[in-house]
């Protein structure tokens, strides 16, 4: 086990830059994801730390030592890929033992920990088996199990659940954690996917055209984005944000003007506001509903307001309210979230005084 | 309206597949059909054939009650056959399949741009007019002080100067058709590794593995079928092959195999051609020949799991 450090890692391909100076501090034992969208560097990233990349500029370490010229076999690193990357030629069995062959391992010891392995992922009856003869989770959980046989330092995980369909993801989000809990190994896993990053890691990092958007714990990403991108990036259905200025103590958001405190200084604003925060009641902002998506527990409710248009939740399975019926949203004015529209920053100490 | 339909159905199917039809048909089975009768027959110089026998077999072929098999082989047509042997077996494992390997392995593992600009010069000969080709293999390995073989044995090495004509024809005729075949491996071998996914190389890597590693238990066993497909394919390709060996070495005896054989006695210019009859017989025995080859290799290939679906996993 590790930990792990980058320090202002770049990785260029000729003028695209894939990771942009990324400085980033892993605990032993952690259990990291990397969420994003494609093409935001995050899988670079993670064959970086393999070493399949070598980083154009910056430093790898490993407890502290500067790995960057070290060779992917002496790294100690396990990875499972999105297509899993099983050897077609070779059994299951074999394709665990493949790791264990550069080792030095007494083909005993191999043997015994191929065992091993293959109870805790539970693919013991079918270690004879072609990987063409396995379904996508069973080539899943070879996948890891080849990635975990050798004891890794680092267990890395690129989209390991993107192929698998709704219920098996499901299943394999708790088994991955749960066999990261018993080995407590140091692990990042790469998704797009928010829900797979906030139910299976301690902390996510958040990244954008290669580089870090935040890293933090899910909840703080989803109650306290430091960025515009996070705050729209993370939480589903997405955030509602919209454009405005601030002007003096007041609010100017489309035709409508609101008061705000704190230490305000007048600049173009994005506010964010979570559509479960936003109620109806017999007060507050004016809108008539525009659109209505039930989804089953709860129904989406989109609503034109003088400020723009504004998506809320209810916790109602049938629709209460009708298409174009005027309704006043409610929402508490501590919620609403500002944004600086220029830099994307979270503007701390700026307060709605009222929403309505 | 059935009735039409049907017969649309059948104008459409002749459109499509009567092209093919007919070239398989005045290409490849007329001649086949025109050399088993013409084998046949006496047919020489004066195209007239006076009578049908088996007299042609009998060069090739004479019973000889003390043999094992009760017959044997003319030697022309034994040395022919053992010549053609050596020069397809040869030609095949050094160049087409050994060789051919190794270019596309050291290609895909030199950076894309380098790696190109190798294959382009290995294609080089093939895309040469033969004859150029051809030339170019005459002065490298010409006799006298002017050869080039010879400029560099006798000015770098301080050797005497040798000639290969004489001394190795069998060489001459493997080699240069090698440099050709080579190219083919290559070409077919190269776009197989393309086709492994790159997550397998960077799957084997993270695993511990070096290049060798890499090369045995990633790469050759996804090359098992194109090397199949490499082996059937060349093997009947270099078995009815001359150009190259008419081109170099003429109508010489050193370097008759069966084809040179069937060509020199029939179509090639001067050299006591005309003897048509002859040359089919030799034909025949020769497309006989082809279809067991190529039979037995397809069973021994396993070529009907290559050809039922494909074997490389793309993901």
């Amino acid at each position: 086990m590790a930990s792990i450090e980058l320090r202002h890692v770049s990785k260029h391909w000729g003028p695209t830059i894939a990771v942009d100076r990324m400085n980033l501090t892993l605990e032993d034992g952690e259990f990291v994801a990397i969420l994003g969208p494609s093409g935001c560097g995050k899988s670079t990233t993670l064959f970086l730390l393999a070493g399949i990349y070598a980083p154009t500029e910056g430093d790898i370490c490993f407890e502290g030592a500067r790995i960057n010229d070290v060779e992917p076999r002496d790294r100690n690193v396990g990875i499972v890929f999105q297509s899993y990357a099983l050897y077609p030629n070779m059994t299951v069995l074999k394709n665990l033992l493949f790791p264990l062959r550069f080792k030095n391992t007494s083909n005993e010891d191999a043997h015994a920990r191929a065992m091993e392995i293959a109870e805790l992922v539970q693919i013991e009856d079918l270690l004879e088996r072609e990987p063409s003869q396995l379904s996508g989770g069973q080539q899943q959980r070879v996948a890891l199990a080849r990635a975990l046989i050798k004891k890794p330092n680092l267990l890395l995980l690129d989209e390991p659940l993107s192929n698998l369909d709704a219920t098996l993801r499901l299943t394999m989000r708790s088994e991955i954690k749960r066999i990261q809990r018993e080995l407590a190994v140091t692990t990042i896993l790469v998704t797009h996917d928010q829900v797979e990053a906030t139910t299976m890691a301690d902390r996510i990092i958040c990244m954008k055209d290669g580089q870090i958007e935040q890293v933090d714990t899910a909840e703080n990403l989803y109650r306290r984005p430091d960025r515009i991108f996070v705050a729209s990036f993370v939480g589903s259905p997405p955030i509602n944000l919209v454009q405005g200025r601030i002007d003096k103590t007041m609010l100017v958001a489309g035709q409508r003007r609101l008061p705000v405190s704190g230490n305000t200084v007048s600049t173009n604003v994005t506010i964010g506001l979570r559509p479960e925060l936003i109620s109806t009641g017999e007060q507050g902002l004016p809108a008539s509903i525009v659109n209505i998506e039930p989804m089953g527990r709860e129904i989406l409710y989109a609503a034109q307001s003088e400020i723009g248009l504004l998506r809320f939740l209810e916790a109602t399975p049938q629709p209460r309210l009708a298409l174009e019926e005027h309704v006043h949203l409610k929402a508490d004015p501590g919620d609403v979230l500002f944004f600086d529209t220029g830099s994307g920053q979270r503007i701390e100490g700026v307060r709605l005084d009222a929403f309505s | 309206m059935m009735h039409k339909q049907r017969q649309r159905q059948a104008v459409n199917a002749l459109i499509f597949l009567g092209p093919a039809c007919i070239f398989l048909l005045v290409l490849l089975v007329a001649p086949i059909i025109v050399d088993l009768v013409v084998a046949f027959t006496d047919m020489a110089q004066t195209v007239r054939v006076s009578e049908f026998s088996n007299e042609q077999f009998r060069k090739i072929i004479r019973p000889n009650e003390d043999t094992w098999l009760g017959f044997e082989l003319r030697g022309s047509f034994y040395r022919a056959l053992a010549k053609t042997a050596i020069f397809v077996v040869f030609t095949l494992t050094i160049f087409n399949v050994t060789f051919g390997l190794l270019l596309a392995l050291t290609t895909t593992a030199l950076p894309d741009w380098l790696g190109g600009t190798f294959r382009a010069i290995w294609l080089l000969p093939r895309m040469s007019p033969s004859v150029v080709y051809a030339l170019l293999w005459i002065w490298v390995i010409d006799p006298t002080e002017r050869g080039l073989l010879n400029q560099v044995l006798i000015n770098v090495f301080g050797f005497g100067p040798i000639n290969l004509f004489i001394d190795h024809p069998m060489a001459i005729i493997v080699v240069a058709n090698g440099f050709i075949g080579a190219s083919i491996g290559m070409l077919i071998l190269t776009s197989a590794i393309r086709s492994i996914p790159q997550h397998l190389f960077f799957a084997a890597r993270a695993d511990g593995a070096g290049p060798l590693s890499i090369v045995r238990h990633i790469i050759l066993p996804t090359l098992r079928w194109p090397l199949s497909y490499i082996t059937v394919f060349q093997s009947l390709a270099l078995m009815v092959s001359f150009e190259y060996i008419f081109l170099i070495m003429g109508p010489a005896r050193s370097t008759m195999t069966m084809a040179m054989l069937a060509y020199t006695k029939t179509l090639a210019p001067q050299i006591g051609s005309g003897q048509y009859a002859y040359g089919a017989a030799i034909t025949l025995i020769l497309i006989i020949i082809g279809v067991i080859v190529a039979l037995l290799l397809y069973r021994l290939t396993n070529m009907k799991r290559l050809l039922a679906k494909p074997r490389i996993e793309v993901h």
